[in-house]
């Protein structure tokens, strides 16, 4: 192709060098007399001479720069380039050295805490013949140790004192090739965790010497030392990676403090993903800081603010024989008790059940709660496991806080989600139920024989669970939830957008939003949830920190991501189940509501 | 010969109808720059897992929108451009310092100015019109000039005073290539090697002085350079990444549309910054010489318009186009194999991104001008000065 650029001008003139045509035109001869003098013309030359070399030196210079990038191309794709990560891509699993600790896979069998075989350094100061020399020149090859203490051990007269934990099989190799009487190896190894932070909080961690300290290496700290058969976990780490991915972006995004965001399995009560953040590297979990240290999804308890309106729904259908469309009184605030309640987003009318969750009234909620009674109230959340300590087999697993006694403002600010302090993954649990046909199973993080689930407790009769569907995804059609939806899928949910209580009462610039889900509404299968700790408005939200504008899309973006890979097929654009419901509220409604045409 | 004869001084003089200097424009270059650009859309197609929206599509629409963008510069005649080489500078400068002023905040640092259809980017305007900045000064200057460090001053403002802008903004990458650009200028201008040598050692020399002034994440940017596995799983998560995908990649790829990698999200910006490895996973090593020839083709065509062209400004302004050009595509290609630290800069025509495609179609179209008008003599002093 490129001599075509030249073949035109080679009809016409002989080739010349940039320049060159100042001495010689082509189109001048024959030639004019000099007009000007030699000196300048031998200067041009020069000029041009400069210019021609400077353009080659140029091109080389990009010569070589393309022959660096493509010689690291072949070294990273086709000759493995002594590059660690991309020699292990091509390898695929290596062999699996003998360990004495059973390795943590995820549901799919992919590693997520293994061993390394390492060995202890240790000397045996009896058989150390120089304790100078053989201070010095282990030194050398182990230069991270300290002369003066390497050498007072060398020459403390012990069988046995250790020198350096953990080395690895080339500085071993240096060590013996030192040829040092009274240096001995122990055979040792060492946890390692492959997937680094993505599931710290589950996986927990092992201190020097492979003991568990927190999360299932110190739960199963028994069974993995007896048993080499790994442990198989329910989580699915490309679930779990896109939990994580979502959130890191949403906490990053919004300023947030930290995030908790989780994946459950409705049917068998299986943890497909859960993720707190901050979190910390496993195999450095001594130097993390407390609070990256701390599992917000099963150890911190919160006030999950008007979530908890779906359970106050359920509550109400299931005991008090409520139907979507029976009406309450939320036309002004609610005094009680020397408390004001006021709806965020007020109606100032009468409410049906189904526009008191829509338009998250809490003054709806509370008239609903206080009708059922706080017994019923109480019996129902501890009936959902709201009122007991978590039953997962993390040892990170929180108690719940209420009130005791449960007086009536208990009754109606626990309607709305406040008064009752909860872990996120208790809330999940919770409302597993509401969708998949009212059975409770307590969560778990032990994959689960999918052809026998664990047999689940019946909690709510099918119809109300049915109704709670219709109910779900109505908040995200027409509701506070909307930007958590994703087209096909279905999308049902609840936001929440709780004040951090501090100092005696509520914060109401510090908020914890948050967002629980299903999909798909048809037929749930997961339930995701997302909470964000103290995030902050931005431009794009207008300013807003409320759950409809940071937890709900979120979760939207988790499960756009996630879906594919749980097989999850799109459904097409109808039918709606929330067609039902609608006709329902525009037909009995008869309390001034706004009017739905039936479509 | 005789009608060639007067072809040739009329080309000279730069008397060309519109239609001639259609005639004249290098389409097989406009081909391959085409060729880049098919090559983005069917990876940007792999990017959105298997749709042409959002990426490919507007890909294509900006391609088309670019490529007429860049016919209308190469007609125009390139005395236009050097009479308004300056003004044009100027013009990006008193944007750059707008943006400083009065910016829109995106990603932490100020580079846009939002005109309500398009954010525009000073910063890659200035990467343009330096060059002819510069072309233009050098244009009127003899070896004797270029030889004396004084006469050197102005020219060296020139590229200084937008490179410090730039780096307050704050972009290190844009701000190297400004000054990689500016300074290869002033080599191919024919200024001595000496200064070379001696800005370079007063370069060093000042490196721990500006290391005080860097920002912490680009401080981490150069840190995790030197040793990537320094934080794995933070900063130098996204090199990791990048490797697992080629080494994954091999001799043929995994096929399109297969790459773990880039499709499970593991890989980061894989639309723009990193999609080379997105290409390099999903159709293999050979795929990315082929595309790293291509490259090597449009730059080969880039220096034989610079050997050809007879009027040094156009020269000088071929050579900081594809100078330029080059500058993007080894520093995308070298970050994302590990070679340098972390710089954002796309892969031109290939990755996604409406400014990086406005520049280089500017930059191509001023290119296109040189060859068209090839032969057009401009004189020491000025444009329309008939040498």
């Amino acid at each position: 192709m490129i001599p075509t650029l030249f073949r035109r001008q080679k009809d016409r003139a002989p080739f010349l060098y940039p320049g060159a045509e100042i001495g010689a035109l082509p189109g001048d001869r024959p030639r004019q007399p000099a007009r000007v003098q030699l000196s300048v013309e031998g200067q041009a030359k020069a000029a041009v001479e400069v210019g021609r070399n400077r353009l080659a030196i140029t091109a080389a210079m990009f010569a070589i720069a393309f022959c660096v990038i493509a010689g690291r191309l072949v070294d990273l794709m086709a000759l493995n380039g002594g590059e660690a990560a991309a020699r292990a891509a091509q390898a695929g699993p290596v062999a699996e050295a003998v360990v004495h600790r059973a390795d943590i896979v995820d549901r799919n069998g992919v590693v997520l805490a293994t061993n390394l075989p390492t060995a202890h350094l240790y000397a045996d100061a009896q058989a150390v013949l120089d304790p100078d020399e053989a201070a010095r020149r282990l030194l050398d090859v182990l230069p991270d140790l300290d002369y003066a203490t390497t050498r007072k051990r060398l020459a403390s007269g012990r069988r046995f004192i250790y020198l350096r934990r953990h080395l690895t099989p080339t500085q071993q190799d240096a060590v013996l090739r030192l040829g040092l009487p009274g240096l001995e190896f122990e055979p040792a190894e060492r946890r390692v965790y492959p997937q680094g932070h993505l599931a710290a909080h589950v996986l927990g961690a092992t201190d020097v010497d492979n003991r568990g300290i927190a999360g299932i290496e110190r739960a199963f700290h028994d069974r993995l030392n007896a048993d080499m058969r790994p442990v198989r976990l329910s989580l699915d780490v490309r679930v779990q990676h896109a939990v994580r991915d979502v959130l890191a972006e949403a906490v990053d995004r919004f300023s947030a403090i930290a995030g908790v965001g989780l994946v459950m399995d409705v049917k068998t009560g299986e943890l497909l993903a859960m993720v707190s953040l901050p979190d910390y590297a496993p195999e450095a979990y001594g130097h993390a800081p407390a609070d990256a240290r701390f599992n917000r999804a099963t150890l911190g308890v919160y006030e999950m603010g008007s979530t908890f309106k779906l359970l106050n729904t359920a509550l109400g259908m299931e005991v008090g024989g409520f139907r979507p469309t029976d009406g309450f009184d939320a036309t002004k605030p609610l005094r009680m008790a020397g408390f004001t309640i006021n709806d965020y987003h007020a109606e100032a009318r009468w409410l049906t059940v189904a526009e008191i969750l829509v338009h998250s009234s809490n003054i709806g909620s509370a008239q609903m709660a206080l009708k059922v009674g706080g017994p019923a109230q109480k019996a129902f959340l501890d009936r959902l496991g709201l009122l007991s300590p978590l039953s997962i087999e993390l040892p990170e697993a929180g108690a719940p806080l209420y009130p005791e006694p449960w007086r009536p403002i208990n009754t109606v600010t626990i309607s709305y989600g406040h008064g009752v302090a909860v872990t996120p993954v208790h809330l999940a649990n919770a409302i597993a139920p509401l969708v998949n046909g009212g059975e409770y199973r307590p969560a778990t993080l032990l994959r689960q024989d999918p052809d026998a689930p664990p047999p689940g407790r019946r909690v709510l009769a099918p119809a109300t669970a049915q109704a709670m569907r219709g109910l779900m995804r109505m908040v995200v059609t027409e509701g506070t939830g909307g930007k958590a939806d994703v087209p096909g899928y279905l999308v049902g949910g609840k936001t929440g957008t709780a004040e951090k209580s501090g100092d005696g009462g509520y914060r109401r610039k510090a908020l914890m939003p948050s967002f629980v889900a299903a999909f798909p509404m048809d037929n749930p299968r997961y339930v995701v949830l997302a909470m964000l700790d103290e995030p902050q408005g931005i431009k794009e939200t207008h300013g807003f920190a409320t759950a409809g504008w940071n937890a709900a899309p979120t979760v939207g973006a988790i499960i756009a991501r996630v879906a594919p890979i749980l097989g999850v097929r799109p459904r097409g654009p109808a039918p709606d189940p929330t067609t039902e419901v609608r006709l329902a509220t525009a037909a009995g409604g008869g309390t001034g509501g706004r009017d739905r045409a039936p479509q | 010969m005789i009608g060639d004869g007067l072809m040739t001084s009329r080309m000279r003089r730069g008397e060309m109808t519109l239609g001639e200097k259609l005639w004249q424009m290098s389409w097989s270059l406009i081909l391959l720059i085409g060729a880049l650009t098919g090559i983005g859309v069917i990876m940007l197609y792999s990017a959105a897992n298997g749709s042409m929206d959002p990426w490919a599509s507007r890909h294509i629409m900006r391609f088309g929108v670019g490529l007429v963008l860049l016919v209308v510069i190469a007609m125009i005649d390139i005395r236009q451009w050097m009479r308004y080489a300056y003004w044009l500078y100027a013009l990006a400068f008193v944007l750059l310092v707008a943006v400083e002023v009065k910016g829109t905040i995106g990603m932490g640092a100020q580079r846009w100015i939002d005109l309500g259809v398009v954010q525009l980017q000073p910063s890659e305007l200035m990467k343009v019109t330096l060059v002819l900045a510069l072309a233009r000064f050098f244009h009127g200057a003899d070896l004797q000039d270029v030889g004396r460090p004084l006469f050197l001053i102005v020219p060296a403002l020139l590229a200084l005073a937008p490179v410090a802008l730039v780096l307050k903004q704050p972009d290190l990458g844009t701000a190297l290539m400004l000054l990689a650009g500016g300074g290869v200028l002033f080599f191919a201008a024919g200024v001595r090697l000496w200064l070379f040598g001696l800005v370079v050692v007063a370069g060093l020399g000042t490196i721990p002085v500006a290391w005080q002034f860097l920002h912490d994440y680009q401080k981490n940017r150069v840190l995790t350079f030197i040793n990537p596995e320094r934080d794995p799983l933070g900063a130098g998560y996204h090199i990791l990444q990048s490797k697992i995908a080629l080494g994954s990649g091999g001799l043929t790829g995994k096929g399109f549309l297969q790459g773990t990698q880039s499709h499970l999200n593991f890989l980061p910006e894989k639309q723009t910054d990193f999609i080379f490895v997105m290409l390099a996973e999903e159709f293999g090593m050979l795929a990315g010489m082929g595309l790293l020839f291509l490259y090597v083709l449009v730059l080969a065509y880039g220096l034989a318009i610079a050997l050809r062209a007879r009027n040094h400004f156009g020269r000088l302004v071929a050579i900081g186009m594809i100078v330029t050009f080059f500058l993007y595509v080894f520093i995308n290609i070298a970050m994302v194999m590990g070679l340098i630290p972390v710089v954002g800069v796309p892969l031109p025509f290939v990755s996604y991104g409406g400014t990086a495609m406005l520049t280089l179609m500017i930059a191509f179209g001023l290119l296109m001008s040189v060859w068209v008008h090839r032969d057009v003599q401009i004189g020491r002093r000025g444009a329309y000065d008939d040498g």
